[in-house]
């Protein structure tokens, strides 16, 4: 089975590597994993309180070249969104992007797992509930 | 994907009439069609975890010998298609069965556990605290392997090493331990256990390849070390 262009050049060249201060309000983390295969992924997103958008995003995975992709290829999608259209990333178009092949498709259901863990744990250091649109001013914990 | 329950399903032999389970007929001998039969029926097992792999590799040979194609070469032209699909089935059930995390997965798929890399449907999280501690393992690990000359690399190496493979050991023998469980729970018709130790074995084969990857891992380290050049 070989990796697409697209793949190998995330894995090559992975993009927002790095953590992110896990303890700041501002900051939401996600820690996922694909236990089939023994990936383990963490994605971090830092959030303007003002605007609700993602303004960095860091990974960190120990896994396959296309766990890797997908979680590289998700830190760029989620950056310069609002919380809730990150909310929108599908794992099909992460599978379309990097033309996983059927074998490979759990990694990208596994990226699209770290960013919504990534949102609730931001939502939830925030007292935003889970669903509901962030409020424009929110205290930090 | 749940497959059918068959287990234990009796059919004629089509040539002396008899009960037959199993490639064989145990009363007139003569091959039979290969169905779709489940990898402990073609050894006539019941769904054992505890096996003795001796037992079964003889079982294996025996089968083997008498399915061997070449036994067929004048009859039926059905009687040899059956002793090619037949020996090909005896072949992946050896496979599957002798291993014992092979036999355990299987297991599982068989009693209609969602396993398997192909898994693409939305599945429960490992538990956090595991993931932390494998997370945090991979990047001492990485640490480690970054550490370049560091002559304390090594020594650090090798006690992660241990300290997997010794996590790699306790895996395997609560593993041990969930066979008995399961084995215990089928004789007994007792489904609430049964289901009971199918997620704990679930669970604990996500756990083990986690420590299997870091053992893999650590070893890589290893090898790279030894060389004169750092991996990148």
């Amino acid at each position: 089975m070989a990796y697409s262009d697209k793949v190998i050049d995330h894995y090559n060249n992975p993009r927002n590597v790095g953590q992110l201060d896990k303890s700041s309000s501002e900051v939401g983390t996600g820690l996922v994993g694909a236990p089939e295969c023994g990936d383990v992924m963490r994605l971090q997103i830092k959030v303007n309180p003002e605007t609700q958008v993602i303004e960095e995003a860091k990974f960190k995975t120990f896994g396959c070249g296309s766990a890797i992709a997908s979680s590289s290829l998700a830190t760029e999608w989620v950056k310069g969104k609002t919380v809730s259209e990150a909310m929108e990333i599908k794992n099909t178009d992460i599978v379309k992007e990097l033309a996983l092949p059927p074998v490979k498709i759990h990694c990208s259901v596994l990226a699209e797992d770290a960013i919504r863990a990534a949102i609730g744990d931001w939502k939830k250091k925030n007292g935003v509930a889970e669903g509901a649109a962030a409020p424009q001013a929110v205290a930090a914990q | 994907m749940q497959i059918a329950e068959q287990q234990s399903v009796k059919t004629a032999c089509w040539s002396c009439g008899a009960d037959v389970s199993g490639p064989l007929c145990a009363a007139c001998g003569k091959v039979q069609p290969a169905t779709e039969q489940d990898y402990f029926a073609v050894f006539s097992l019941p769904r054992r975890l505890s096996l003795d792999t001796k037992v079964l590799e003889r079982e294996f040979y025996r089968l083997s010998r008498r399915l061997h194609p070449d036994l067929y070469a004048r009859t039926s032209e059905l009687e040899q298609q059956w002793s090619t699909e037949q020996t090909s089935l005896v072949n992946d059930a050896y496979r599957a069965l002798k291993d014992p995390i092979a036999r355990t997965e299987y297991l599982l798929k068989l009693e209609g556990m969602a396993i398997g890399e192909e898994t693409t449907g939305k599945k429960q999280q490992p538990p956090a605290d595991l993931l932390e501690e494998v997370f945090e393992l991979n990047m001492q690990l990485e640490e480690m392997r970054m550490g370049g000359d560091d002559p304390q690399l090594r020594s650090d190496l090798e006690n992660a090493k241990k300290q997997f493979e010794a996590q790699l050991a306790q895996a395997d023998a609560d593993l041990a331990a969930l066979w008995a469980k399961w084995d215990g729970a089928l004789a007994e018709g007792d489904l609430t256990a049964q289901m009971a130790s199918k997620e704990e074995m679930l669970a604990l084969l996500d756990r083990r390849r986690y420590v299997r990857n870091l053992v893999r891992d650590v070893n890589a380290a290893l090898d790279g070390q030894s060389g004169d050049a750092p991996t990148p």
